[in-house]
């Protein structure tokens, strides 16, 4: 393609490690046309940000590009010295990272920090690139570019922070912009405004995006082509529709099918998985770099696979395409019986008013001097309610998942019910227990029964302990088996969480971070709890590992009758293992019900805006969200205490109502409440998921891949 | 910011206040009081009691504090046994002394140290940032009066190429002033250096390696003006905090250094009082260092206050 505007060829990528040399991109070819939106696609590991710093010149220390070429307008990068290369970036080449919080210079003020490129490339004077700073800010949505310019990074929220950055790789109107993970740090509300930001300057400046993303939903919905990455190797390449109606290779189809879906009916089946990982790129295997995992490999996958065409445009590194085109992707039914379907009996885990506060800042926070003669000292230290009245019932086996954004307070929920934090106010009972109060000493025996499981497995087990250490330590404290079976009982652990018994003698860092989490899941088993609050468990394991954890704590719930909070910023994966569900805001709860009653139609406000929010694989049509969701900061609230929380981003508000007044419960079913000021027949309905999803047969829709 | 600062400043009263009345009851508590000391080993019993009593020594310890205390915040810092003159005039010339040797050196540490530290950061890896990390520990790990004593040994007895002890002042013209200040101010410099481009090197590597720096440089910003304007602003706030810790280490130094080379400042003067047991002087002259300790660690605050935007603006636009 010579009109294309990048084109990378055969691109070879090595990281010189303590262990040797790891090719971490291997023989990738990869054109963007004026234009395009072009997806680059992989897990953890694939190299697609390794791509992302070849072209832009700032690999790591030890990465080098060990062939290929990058030509950018025809001409190739590595023809041009260092100074000349690096002055193409910002004029020509744009570019926008995953981290927004950190990617802004905290001591430079925003507007600063986007004129400068203007300054440097340009050569334009201190008052011309401000005005065309304001400008760009005016792009990307500001209401008032002037504050936003002359405000530092920390006073603004993640997602200014991203459309900031946005304007910045802008400054110069090039033509080829970098997307690396922009939306993966954000919620999914402001994931939602950056999308249809780029969208639309796309469309208006006629840029190209080279957008690298784990997230198969947000790719759907930005990209023209996609390239899928995986070890190093590019496995397929193929318009967008054509790879999501009709994906070609069995790593494609594989991670389409783990996506767990936001459409009920839920729990019938377990998600599909990819079983294994990541080969070692120290030895990658000589054939088919994916046929350890691949449950279609057969004769012929043990040798080295060339890319061939699959379709129209659509290209694939596997030999056997054409032949299992219909073959579904293995999907496997729950184990055991369907623990939920008994009936669960009465609340092991009841809440009632439950608050918590904190106080903000140090010894002086909040010490004001009031103005007047004599000035006076007033002391009102700033509080943030980050539980605001909770009222909740889990009951034996019974799985409720927590969902709600950053800040939502769901965390400190989960922490309260654990006795890890002191409530404010409230009273929370375990078994019939109040615990709220209780001396540490006396939480012994209900810290046996209660357990968690964080979601960094890589800092909550201790790096020097091996993980029949780890796992012994509880054994012993509870005493739950004498010492000289410990042993024994490590192993079963291991075992439950579908690990070898051989990983006893491993440390943590010779673990993958799936292995992480089932050894962190072992660990709260250790106790034989039967509650455990499950705090983002999966949220950062990639897609393929994420299914199969999320079916082990399935599995673990119908073989044990565990109880779980399951709480995730994630929707789909908290439909796929919950029974009921609770929609956390700033505290409260917008919505509780089953998890087909939260799913389905009424909705509260907020959960519509959720739902609408997540990006899907279906293709289906993405409702207008910019008529669910005021432009506030996520969290802002009423103006005083009292009104509804969700007030200030709600577009349903009643003046004088929801600012003043605390929301009455609303309870279109039974079991199912809403908080919320508009009446039952008031309430948003409007979202229907993708077409074929709700009305299909039910049981054909959760499992499967996109057939 | 105001508030900021007035906050911090009453915390420097009552570290001020807390501190005297710690030295004051050392001193109460030690065998010996100030009437023993004046009037010799040969007092009789009878008049070591009558001048107790005139000297106020049977009050109650919060009286005499209260008596010490207020007598000190209005400037009579009392009469030095040992000299018979007023304490003050003879802490404000040794102060002026030992202030130049401190200003001077902690100008040069401020420096070289950051120079070094940025340029070992820079240059991470490369043959010269081995050789800087060599000359900054060979500094911070021998002690300072052994770099002294060398320098006199070289400087002094070899090559007789600068003075050894005392002090000249600017009246005496201003080639003897600086002769006298060289030996003191480098062995100074060399034991306090390591600390600041130690820390000024680290902290730039995080700098340099953080996504800010990263996404400058996407921007396509020429590599000195990434350093400069992106690198430097956050790489050096550490750096200052660590020169404020470094000026009470520097206050310790100098004691020693002070001996070493005789030079005439406070650190001597301390010496000189706890060996001849002159009370009011020990008093006044840890009071002061402890209240210059304090305004410093106030002013390092107060500098990284005004350079950190989130301590100068705290609320949130939009």
């Amino acid at each position: 393609m010579d009109d294309a505007l990048l084109s990378i060829e055969n691109l070879t990528v090595t990281y010189d490690t303590l262990a040797g040399p790891v090719t971490a991109v291997d023989d990738l070819s990869l054109a963007i046309g004026p234009g395009r939106a072009v997806g680059l696609v992989g897990e953890s590991g694939s190299g697609k940000s390794t791509v992302a710093g070849a072209v832009l010149d700032l690999l790591a220390p030890g990465a080098a590009i060990d062939g290929g070429r990058i030509r950018f307008e025809g001409t190739d990068l590595a023809s041009h010295d260092r100074a000349t290369r690096r002055a193409l970036l910002g004029r020509r080449i744009g570019s926008v990272f995953q981290d927004p919080f950190t990617s802004l210079n905290p001591a430079i003020q925003v507007g600063d920090q986007i004129a400068e490129p203007m300054m440097v490339h340009l050569g334009v004077g201190a008052s011309e690139a401000r005005a065309m700073t304001l400008e760009r800010l005016d792009e990307m949505g500001f209401a008032r570019p002037a504050e936003i310019a002359g405000a530092y990074p920390h006073q603004l929220s993640g997602g200014m922070k991203q459309r900031a950055l946005i304007a910045a790789a802008l400054a110069c109107e090039p033509k080829l912009i970098i997307l690396d993970e922009p939306t993966t740090a954000l919620d999914v509300t402001i994931e939602a405004q950056i999308i249809d930001l780029l969208e639309r300057l796309r469309t208006e400046k006629g840029l190209s995006y080279l957008f690298i993303s784990h997230n198969l939903g947000v790719v759907r919905r930005v990209c023209e082509e996609v390239y899928v990455l995986y070890a190093g190797r590019l496995m397929e390449r193929a318009d967008t529709d054509a790879l999501f109606d009709r994906p070609s290779h069995p790593y494609t189809r594989g991670l389409l099918a783990s996506l767990p879906r936001l459409q009920p009916p839920h729990r019938v089946k377990r998600l599909s998985t990819i079983p294994g990982e990541l080969p070692d790129l120290l030895a990658p295997p000589p054939g088919c770099i994916f046929e350890a995992r691949c449950p279609f490999s057969a004769e012929g996958c043990d040798r080295p696979q060339t890319i061939r065409v699959a379709g129209v445009r659509q290209m694939t590194r596997c030999h056997r395409h054409a032949e299992i085109a219909g073959e579904a992707w293995p999907s496997r039914a729950r184990l055991g019986h369907d623990f939920s379907r008994k009936g669960f009996g009465d609340a092991l885990v009841n809440v009632v008013g439950l608050k918590k506060r904190f106080r903000m800042g140090g010894l002086f926070a909040g010490i004001k001097l009031k103005p007047g003669l004599p000035p006076r000292i007033v002391n009102a230290p700033p509080v943030v309610k980050a539980v605001a009245g909770i009222d909740l019932v889990i009951r034996p086996g019974e799985v409720v998942g927590l969902v709600g954004e950053s800040g939502s307070g769901k965390s400190t929920l989960g922490r309260l019910l654990l006795r890890l934090e002191d409530p404010t106010e409230g009273a929370v009972e375990y078994d019939g227990l109040a615990i709220e109060r209780l001396p540490q000493r006396a939480l012994r025996p209900f810290r046996k029964e209660a357990q968690i499981v964080f979601q960094n497995a890589d800092s909550s087990l201790n790096p020097r302990k091996t993980v029949g250490e780890t796992l012994r330590r509880p054994l012993a404290l509870f005493g739950i088996v004498p010492a000289r079976e410990r042993a024994k009982r490590v192993g079963d652990l291991l075992e439950m969480v579908r690990l070898p018994r051989a990983y006893a003698t491993r440390y943590p860092h010779q673990l993958s971070g799936g292995e992480k989490q089932r050894v962190a899941i072992a660990r709260a088993l250790a106790t034989e709890p039967k509650f455990i609050v499950c705090d983002e468990p999966v949220s950062a394991l990639d897609v393929s590992v994420q299914a199969a954890v999320v079916n082990l704590l399935a599995d673990l719930r119908d073989e044990l009758g565990l109880s779980y909070l399951f709480i995730s910023h994630d929707l789909a994966v908290v439909a796929q293992l919950s029974d009921r569900i609770a929609v956390m805001y700033r505290g409260t709860f917008a919505e509780t019900g089953t998890a087909d009653q939260v799913l389905s139609p009424p909705f509260h406000p907020y959960t519509l805006v959720l739902l609408a929010s997540a990006p899907r694989v279906d293709g289906s049509a993405m409702p207008d969200r910019s008529a669910l969701l005021r432009d506030a900061a996520p969290g802002a609230g009423a103006p005083d205490g009292d009104g509804c929380p969700f007030f200030a981003r709600c577009p349903s508000r009643i003046e004088g109502t929801c600012d003043e007044l605390p929301p009455p419960r609303r309870t279109p079913a039974k079991g199912h409440a809403i908080a919320c000021h508009l009446k039952l027949d008031a309430l948003p309905t409007r979202f229907v998921p993708a077409a074929p999803a709700m009305g299909a047969a039910p049981g054909a829709v959760a499992s499967a891949g996109p057939e | 910011m105001i508030a900021y600062a007035a906050q911090r400043l009453v915390f420097v009263v009552f570290i001020l206040v807390a501190m005297s009345l710690l030295v004051f009851a050392a001193i109460y508590a030690l065998p010996g009081n100030t009437a023993a000391i004046m009037l010799g080993q040969f007092a009789t019993p009878d008049s070591l009691a009558a001048m107790e009593a005139k000297m106020g020594l049977n009050d109650n310890f919060f009286v005499q504090y209260w008596r010490w205390a207020s007598a000190f915040a209005t400037g009579d810092l009392g009469q030095s046994m040992v000299m018979e003159r007023p304490v003050a005039p003879i802490l404000w010339d040794a102060m002026a002394k030992s202030t130049i040797l401190a200003a001077a050196s902690l100008f040069f540490v401020a420096v070289i140290g950051i120079v070094l530290g940025v340029v070992a950061a820079v240059r991470r890896g490369r043959p010269i940032d081995g050789a800087i990390a060599i000359f900054t520990y060979l500094g911070i790990s021998v002690p300072e009066f052994f770099w002294g004593i060398v320098l006199i040994l070289v400087f002094a007895s070899w090559f007789d190429l600068l003075p050894t002890m005392g002090y000249a002042s600017l009246s005496d013209g201003i080639g003897p002033f600086l002769a006298h200040l060289v030996l003191p101010v480098v062995t100074l410099t060399l034991t306090l250096i390591a600390h600041v481009s130690r820390m000024t090197r680290s902290s730039m590597l995080e700098v340099l390696q953080s996504n800010y720096v990263r996404a400058a440089r996407a921007r396509g910003l020429p590599e000195r003006r990434v350093l400069r304007h992106h690198a430097l602003r956050n790489g050096l706030l550490p750096s200052i905090t660590v020169l404020a810790q470094d000026f009470g280490w520097l206050i310790g130094s100098i004691v020693v250094i002070e001996t070493v080379f005789a030079y005439p400042g406070v650190g001597r003067l301390l010496i000189f009082a706890i060996q001849r047991q002159d009370i009011p002087v020990v008093l006044a002259v840890i009071l002061v260092i402890t209240a210059v300790y304090a305004l410093a660690n106030l002013a390092a605050d107060l500098m990284y206050a005004y350079l950190n935007p989130r301590i100068r603006y705290g609320r949130s636009v939009g």
